[in-house]
């Protein structure tokens, strides 16, 4: 064991930054200069935390990262260096390399990309080689960790790591991480202690350390800040002796590592040594359920949990050509409907032999996970697409699955270990699924074995024990469900199961899916893998929580079906309104209904050009009037892709024809990330049936041309929002003119004006969507 | 810290272009919108009080390694001996808010992301109440941001240093310089012992007065 991990307590450091300003450094100055500038100063600072009995002083280089070092005209390596060296200097038994956040947020609510920020963290590790650990403190943002970590795994040379993330009194990081999010997902990830620092004094940190002595089985840190900022003058008053004695309740609680952050002194550091003298260590036993989550939402399987499975193409052809046309929102859609109707967890299935699985996974995975909490469980067979989406992944997901085959267990547990994912295991091997109960038993025992000598947890482990289906094997339903209670009753594991493919070639599916639904789940189903949009499913799951005295009080059965009477779906197309006039008062749901039942007489593309487009054209014909205003606009246009919707489903079932008017990139210019005027143009020029390939926002130049030289683009549509990022417009353009010659532009967002936008060399600035339509129309000749 | 417990509506609405009175079904949308961004936003404000100089580089915030250049912030702080440097923001989670709304529907995304304007605003008058309390024998200037007149938005970046404001708020700037969380304002508001004249406010200054869809129209936008 490392020698750092040894001791009963472990005594950290106190402020850094606060102790600077005490020196003359000024707010909004750049600490990490010190080290070269005024490195006495820096050593006299770490002596003084030593003397005053810290067994680890961290590097002054909290922020000391190519991006916000770049304006000081040092290397990241010389400005590191001389910190570890100066930390060294002061006699400390152990020096921490210290990490604060990189300074800007990752995708998808800031720009900074996954992998630029694991190579950010990789330079600052390998400057640090000389430290004893590596700690990452004042962190919100998981996913920036988790890329902090895996850099430190990689780069670290087995050094320990320590992790510290800054909560808020709400118990959550400013990004909204939960205290059991972070510690399910760092724990997975095998850092050697985790804990709490800054934001919030010691008094206020209280519930939240409680909470995580819960969740983990690690070493806890704790070190807060001198109590709360006053509000006028943002100094901390608590005095030494009060913080010493406030950190008798953490080492009380379990903490095992302890130390100051702002606001603190030496003499804070040195209360908590004379605390720790006469205290003892509490040892702890948590008991840490099985549970996956997402940054901002930890799913407990404690009970039945939903798995949505509609994000698979398997037997869907809209979903295949949404594969295919690397059409995101599509998939987002699917998202949305089930977590709305009930879906705990989602599977997330994007196989398809002609595709990119592995770019696939990681696109839906962040996208997916930039519009929902909701847990996800990565389902492919192809290790690079699992690896590529477990890297990325912001929280504890699931992989589905491994299986008892030796190549299957080799391949995929290192990679659950790694990622610290739970994992299905499939009863299964080389000798394909067996009849029985028992033999299904001894694979999830092998299974089982095997995942427990990598050390994966055991609540990590959930089994699926194969559903057949009853018509051609009605004699193995029954051993499904005995291998389920086993598999619960005597391995203690969580059970998975795909339910639907139990009435695959029977009459009446739902009934027969249903009613086994109930039976597993009595057998000991934890987690049905379901198609959350069919209501008897859910509802079945609903009513078997009620039933077995799951759902107290009914509270939650009551919540969804206690209305007296079930508002029947409303059924416009009796009530004699046309298409055009479900458009233009903005009726999404009645706008798809009447489509969907005029595809039965008429062909879809007269629907598109007698009725959609006529309606659309009469909403913009007012809007230019300034009859309508732009959200009247953009409830008919939603309305449209309602219908649009219906008919592209209707094509990819029907047909190998598809609507396309021609094709168009669009995209938000590099360094912008506003993106709800460009949205605005996509949905309009989506509905006059122009195939428009979104790129989104902040997209560099090359990947418009990539694009643009992909499909060959006639018109490529540019927005930008800020004055700041109107030279990117003027970029992007010009290396489409250079790559691109045939393609044309149409630029708009509210800084542009016609002038500028000839000045940058655009063909065409549309002041509003509808415009661009217009300029789309005579592009195209159509 | 802040508790907003409802979005103006008509300010929403106009962010949003809605020059109409909303019907019915934009009322319904408007319910489920404000809702969703009510119980995602956490509102927040740091600020810093220091005294400024006025230097041939610009108006120096002393103490600090912040200097507010260009000629329309000097004439706003004439008069004042010191400034309250604020951020407030309204936290990620609105960003992921509205992303969801776009993801389900273009007009909830617009509305939610208007809405969120306008509780952007709501926060920023709050805060302000809230901090001018502390200062009840000073007279403040109205709030000027970076990128109003020719106070660069270049200078977020020491505005946010300064401020702490990625420690106390969870603010940051993108590489393009944008602060993240998106719904984020950063503003300088001056304090002076003496009561002040009214000075230039709004279009006067801003830089889209040339442009503006707004005063096309003969209104303002706040």
């Amino acid at each position: 064991m490392n020698p750092l991990m040894d001791r009963q307590f472990l005594v950290l450091d106190g402020g850094m930054g606060t102790m600077l300003q005490a020196k003359g450094l000024q707010l909004g100055g750049v600490p990490e200069l010190w080290n070269l500038e005024r490195p006495a100063e820096i050593i006299e600072i770490h002596r003084a935390y030593v003397q005053a009995g810290a067994d680890v002083v961290y590097t002054n280089t909290f922020g000391c990262n190519r991006l916000k070092m770049a304006r000081t005209g040092h290397s990241v390596e010389q400005l590191i260096g001389a910190a570890v060296r100066n930390a060294r200097s002061s006699g400390a038994p152990f020096v921490a390399l210290d990490i604060g956040p990189i300074g800007q947020m990752l995708e998808p609510t800031g720009t900074l990309s996954f992998d630029e920020a694991y190579d950010i963290f990789r330079e600052q590790i390998e400057a640090g080689n000389d430290a004893d650990l590596i700690v990452f403190e004042t962190m919100s943002d998981l996913l920036e960790v988790r890329a902090g970590v895996l850099a430190a795994k990689d780069f670290g040379g087995g050094k320990p790591i320590f992790v510290t993330m800054s909560f808020e009194e709400n118990g959550r990081t400013f990004t909204g991480c939960s205290v059991s999010s972070m510690a399910l997902t760092l724990e997975g990830l095998g850092v050697d202690a985790i804990g709490v620092n800054c934001s919030l004094g010691p008094e206020e940190l209280v519930p939240i350390v409680e909470e995580l002595c819960r969740w983990t089985t690690l070493p806890v840190i704790v070190k807060p800040n001198a109590g709360l900022p006053d509000p006028v003058t943002n100094s901390y008053h608590f005095t030494p002796e009060k913080f010493g004695s406030c950190m008798r309740t953490f080492a009380e609680m379990g903490a095992v590592i302890f130390g100051g952050c702002c606001g603190t002194t030496p003499a804070h550091i040195r209360a908590v040594r004379d605390m720790l003298r006469t205290q003892t260590r509490t040892e702890r036993h948590p008991v840490i359920p099985a549970a996956v989550c997402s940054a901002n939402q930890t799913v407990i399987i404690d009970q039945p949990r939903i798995i949505g499975e509609r994000i698979n193409p398997t037997g869907k052809k809209r979903f295949k050509q949404a594969l295919i046309e690397h059409d995101i929102d599509y998939i987002l859609g699917q998202a949305i409907q089930q977590i709305e109707a009930g879906a705990d967890i989602l599977d997330v299935n994007v196989g398809l032999p002609d595709i990119d699985e592995t770019e696939m996974m990681v696109s839906a995975v962040r996208a997916i996970q930039s519009i929902t909490d909701t847990p996800l469980q990565l389902d492919t067979t192809d290790a690079r697409a699992l690896e590529a989406g477990l890297r990325i992944y912001n929280g504890k997901p699931i992989v589905n699955s491994v299986n008892g085959e030796e190549e299957s267990m080799q391949k995929v547990l290192p990679l659950v270990k790694k990622y610290g994912a739970a994992v299905v295991g499939l009863t299964l091997d080389k000798n394909g699924i067996p009849k029985t109960a028992e033999g299904r038993f001894a694979i999830a025992e092998r299974i089982l074995q095997r995942a427990l000598s990598l050390g994966i947890r055991r609540e990590d482990v959930f089994i699926d024990c194969l559903t057949l289906t009853a018509s051609a094997e009605q004699a193995g339903v029954m051993e499904t469900l005995k291998a389920v209670s086993r598999v619960k009753n005597e391995l203690g594991l969580r059970t998975v199961l795909g339910v639907s493919n139990i009435s695959f070639g029977l009459p009446s599916r739902e009934l027969v899916t249903r009613n086994f639904l109930t039976m597993a789940l009595y057998a000991g189903l934890d987690l049905p893998i379901i198609n959350p949009n069919t209501e008897s499913m859910t509802a079945a799951v609903r009513t078997y929580k009620l039933l077995a005295n799951i759902d107290k009080n009914a509270v939650d059965f009551i919540a969804h079906y206690g209305a007296e009477v079930t508002p029947a779906p409303a059924k416009p197309t009796a009530s004699g309104m046309t298409l055009g006039a479900a458009i233009s008062a903005g009726l999404k749901s009645e706008a798809a209904a009447l489509t969907k039942s005029m595809l039965n007489e008429i062909e879809p593309m007269v629907i598109v050009n007698e009725h959609l487009i006529p309606a659309l054209d009469a909403a913009g014909a007012e809007f230019e009037k300034g009859k309508i205003f732009l959200p009247q606009l953009i409830s008919a246009a939603s309305a449209a892709q309602g219908a649009f919707e219906e008919i592209k489903t209707f094509l990819s079932e029907h047909s190998t024809e598809s609507v396309n008017r021609g094709t168009i990139v669009l995209a938000t210019v590099k360094g912008d990330i506003h993106d709800i005027g460009k949205n605005i143009v996509k949905i309009l020029l989506e509905n006059y049936g122009y195939q428009v390939i979104d790129l989104g926002k902040d997209v560099p130049y090359e990947d418009v041309v990539t694009a643009t030289e992909r499909y060959h683009a006639p018109l490529v549509g540019l927005s930008a929002l800020m004055t700041t990022t109107l030279p990117s417009m003027e970029g992007t353009i010009r290396l489409l003119r250079e790559r691109c010659p045939w393609c044309q532009t149409v630029v708009g967002g509210a800084v542009l004006t016609p002038d500028y936008a000839e000045k940058i060399g655009a063909d065409y600035y549309a002041k509003d969507a509808k415009e661009t339509v217009d300029i789309a129309k005579r592009v195209f000749q159509n | 810290m802040i508790s907003l417990p409802a979005v103006d509506r008509s300010q929403g609405f106009r962010y949003m272009g809605l020059h109409s009175k909303p019907d019915a079904q934009m009322l319904r949308l408007a319910d489920i919108c404000e809702k969703r961004l009510l119980s995602a936003a956490l509102p927040r404000y740091t600020y810093q009080v220091c005294p400024i100089e006025f230097t041939t580089q610009g108006v120096v915030c002393t103490g600090t390694a912040l200097t507010l250049t260009g000629d329309d912030i000097a004439a706003h702080l004439h008069g004042c001996g010191r400034v309250i440097l604020l951020c407030v923001t309204l936290s990620a989670a609105v960003d992921t808010a509205i992303r969801a709304a776009a993801a389900q529907d273009v007009l909830a995304g617009m509305m939610t992301d208007a809405f969120a304007s306008a509780l952007t605003e709501q926060l920023c008058d709050a805060a302000e109440q809230e901090i001018l309390t502390h200062f009840p024998d000073e007279f403040p200037t109205w709030r000027f941001s970076p990128g109003y007149g020719d106070l660069p938005l270049a200078l977020q970046g020491d505005f946010l240093r300064t401020l702490g404001a990625e420690k106390r708020l969870g603010v940051t700037l993108s590489a393009g310089g944008l602060c993240i969380p998106t719904k984020t304002v950063t503003a300088v508001i001056g304090l002076s012992g003496m009561p002040l004249p009214k000075g230039k406010k709004g279009c006067a200054v801003c830089r889209l007065q040339a442009t503006c869809p707004y005063r096309a129209k003969g209104v303002h936008c706040k």
